[in-house]
């Protein structure tokens, strides 16, 4: 990286956090902690909803997710507009109007305090969990870049938005979030806009769309029926929909975003410019994946992205294995780009018979360098066992460092450094507001001063930074970091929405009916994760049908008194 | 006092949204807004396919 990167890496996030710090200077008390002063207009709530759900991993694992599997992950948030109406009609005034710090107090008015616990531990564990792999993404660009070990990265990271988030509360939180959205959104569009610069002066826009296309990446909806699938409509439409009704409705991280805003409107206007935008957004996100894809089939890729996994081999007897399957992939890559460069002259041409002929030859090219890479990633296991294998998430990173001007380095870093912060920052704060309101105030420590309850929200950050943190150190272990993500999220959303659900729409059904269920649920949707094939956006609505049936079942059978 | 005894706010009137007369219509914007991208996503789907 050269100076002028890291002037702006450093110059952006240091404005970012400085602006934070001054504009909540004085807020000192466990109300301004943890609600701010409920002064927020919609387009702060909007954007710091977007910011929250915008993890690092969104920009990095992302455009790798599009440059392996093509543009059909967007099917993912299919259901999160629909989501969004409807907890704008029926979640935002309830929460409004019982005027709660976190979802879960509204579940001990409804049903009863061990339900209210219940659904606050299963938020715990499975935020706690994503709040490590939010913290692990970032890691691995500066340990790519240092050299440093990912454990110390991690290390060093996880220490720095544990000092911000303690230092700010839930209104810098927000603040900074609308600075750290501006600067995620601007950087990726200006690295859209070079990945497109970078290509090849004959092949169009249009052209680089079309071969897109062709190698099987433009596979933006698919309307099939396959339950072991994990991105399709369906799924994206179903699952998809409970999965944003849990993260948004229930999730504290995100519910304390609109409950900190001014009224009613100002928190649902917040939520629906969520549910007009995000689509847009994440497809922008995919489509700067598909063009790197394009913009590798005229220059050489690297034959396995995570470079210092690579170099690690070369220490090794293993060294000369992986030059011979380099030097392989670099053959097998020149015919590729020649094959790639006759579509586009068949393309042009518009002529149908040439084009299949061409398609065919490039797609036989594509599944012999996929089996070299795949023969790398024999070597690289055999010869350091401890190295992860699966390099997508170093896609975007690795065209970014070798690519991209200086300058523009550092501000891609930036957008990855916010993302981490944003997230992380708004993950720990409702941790820590979940186990001070929901678990040590209301069941350990009843009576206590202010400045008591201020000091144990702030020792409950710490405390939730130092788990993140040590599951970061186990992330390397997932296959993808988004999917990670989403797979730790959907074991525990389907049920605790299935207990919001309930207390929402079901009024006969009482506190102990809906509390076995939703434990019946949970050990129901950890079977289907532990011992089926089932994708996992199902696990959602799995555990929310659980729940409502389970416990309408139970409240039925032994009766209205015993429950 | 309980952390659940909040005051009560129970009958706070809802603004009216910008540009709509009702929420209806913000919601209606909304949802027509994801059945134009799927549509438009489906269309792409089938031309590059």
């Amino acid at each position: 990286m050269s100076l002028l990167d890291w002037v702006v890496l450093f110059g952006t996030l240091g404005f970012i956090v400085a602006y934070g710090v001054w504009r909540t200077r004085g807020s000192k008390d466990i109300e301004d902690y943890l609600k701010g002063d409920n002064t927020m207009k919609w387009w702060t709530i909007g954007l710091s909803i977007m910011a929250t759900q915008a993890s690092a991993i969104t920009f990095l694992s992302t455009p790798g997710q599009a440059y392996e599997d093509g543009m059909r992950f967007i099917q993912f948030y299919f259901g999160l507009p629909i989501a969004m109406v409807i907890i704008s009609i029926t979640v935002v005034p309830i929460f409004y109007r019982l005027n709660v710090y976190t979802a879960y107090e509204f579940l001990e008015n409804r049903f009863d305090l061990k339900t209210r616990s219940l659904a606050a531990l299963l938020f715990l564990v499975q935020r706690g969990l994503a709040a490590g792999i939010t913290i692990y993404a970032p890691a691995i660009i500066l340990s790519t870049m240092l050299g440093w070990s990912l454990n110390i990265t991690i290390l060093v990271i996880g220490l720095l938005v544990i000092i911000y988030t303690v230092s700010g509360g839930t209104k810098a939180v927000s603040i900074t979030q609308k600075q750290q959205m501006a600067v995620m959104m601007g950087g990726m569009i200006i690295a859209g806009l070079v990945v497109v610069s970078y290509l090849p002066d004959y092949v169009e826009f249009g052209d680089a769309v079309a071969v897109a296309g062709k190698m099987g990446k433009m596979n933006v909806v698919d309307f099939s029926i396959d339950w072991n699938d994990r991105y399709n409509f369906w799924s994206g439409i179903t699952g998809g929909l409970f999965l944003a009704l849990s993260y948004f409705g229930t999730d504290q991280s995100q519910v304390a975003r609109y409950l900190g805003g001014k009224s009613i409107a100002e928190s649902r206007l917040g939520l629906l410019f969520n549910g007009l935008l995000k689509i847009p957004m994440q497809f922008l996100i995919l489509f700067i994946g598909v063009m790197v894809f394009v913009f590798y089939q005229f220059n050489q890729p690297p034959v396995f992205f995570n470079e210092a996994a690579k170099s690690k081999v070369y220490a090794t007897p293993y060294a000369d294995n992986l030059r011979e399957l380099e030097v392989k992939y670099e053959d097998i890559f020149e015919q590729k780009q020649e094959a790639v460069q006759g579509l586009v002259r068949a393309l042009k041409a518009d002529d149908d018979a040439l084009v299949a002929d061409a398609e065919r030859e490039v797609e036989a090219l594509a599944v012999a360098a996929k089996a070299v890479r795949e023969e790398v990633k024999g070597v690289i296991k055999t010869a350091t066992p401890e190295a992860e294998t699966k390099d997508t998430d170093y896609v975007f990173i690795s065209f970014i460092i070798k690519y991209l001007p200086s300058g523009l380095v550092g501000l891609l870093l930036a957008v990855i450094f916010s993302a981490a912060m944003s997230s992380s920052s708004s993950e720990l704060y409702a941790l820590a507001s979940t186990s001070v309101v929901d678990i040590y105030k209301r069941s350990m420590q009843q009576r206590a001063s202010e400045e008591h309850y201020l000091r144990a929200s702030k020792l409950f950050t710490v405390g939730w930074g130092i788990v993140a943190i040590l599951f970061a150190m186990f992330a390397s272990l997932m296959d993808n970091l988004i999917e990670a993500v989403n797979i730790v999220g959907s074991i525990f959303y389907g049920t605790i929405l299935g207990i919001f659900l309930v207390a929402f729409y079901f009024k006969s059904i009482r506190g102990n009916a809906v509390f076995w269920a939703a434990v019946i649920a949970e050990l129901v949707v950890l079977y289907c994760h532990f011992y089926t094939d089932l994708a996992f956006l199902w696990f959602n609505v799995i555990g929310c049908l659980c729940v409502v049936v389970i416990s309408f079942l139970l409240q039925g059978l032994v009766g209205r008194k015993k429950l | 006092m309980k952390d659940t005894d909040h005051p009560v706010d129970t009958e706070e009137p809802i603004e009216k949204p910008p540009i709509f007369n009702s929420w209806a219509g913000m919601y209606w914007l909304v949802l027509g807004n994801l059945a134009f991208l799927i549509i438009l996503f489906y269309a792409i789907t089938e031309i590059y396919e």
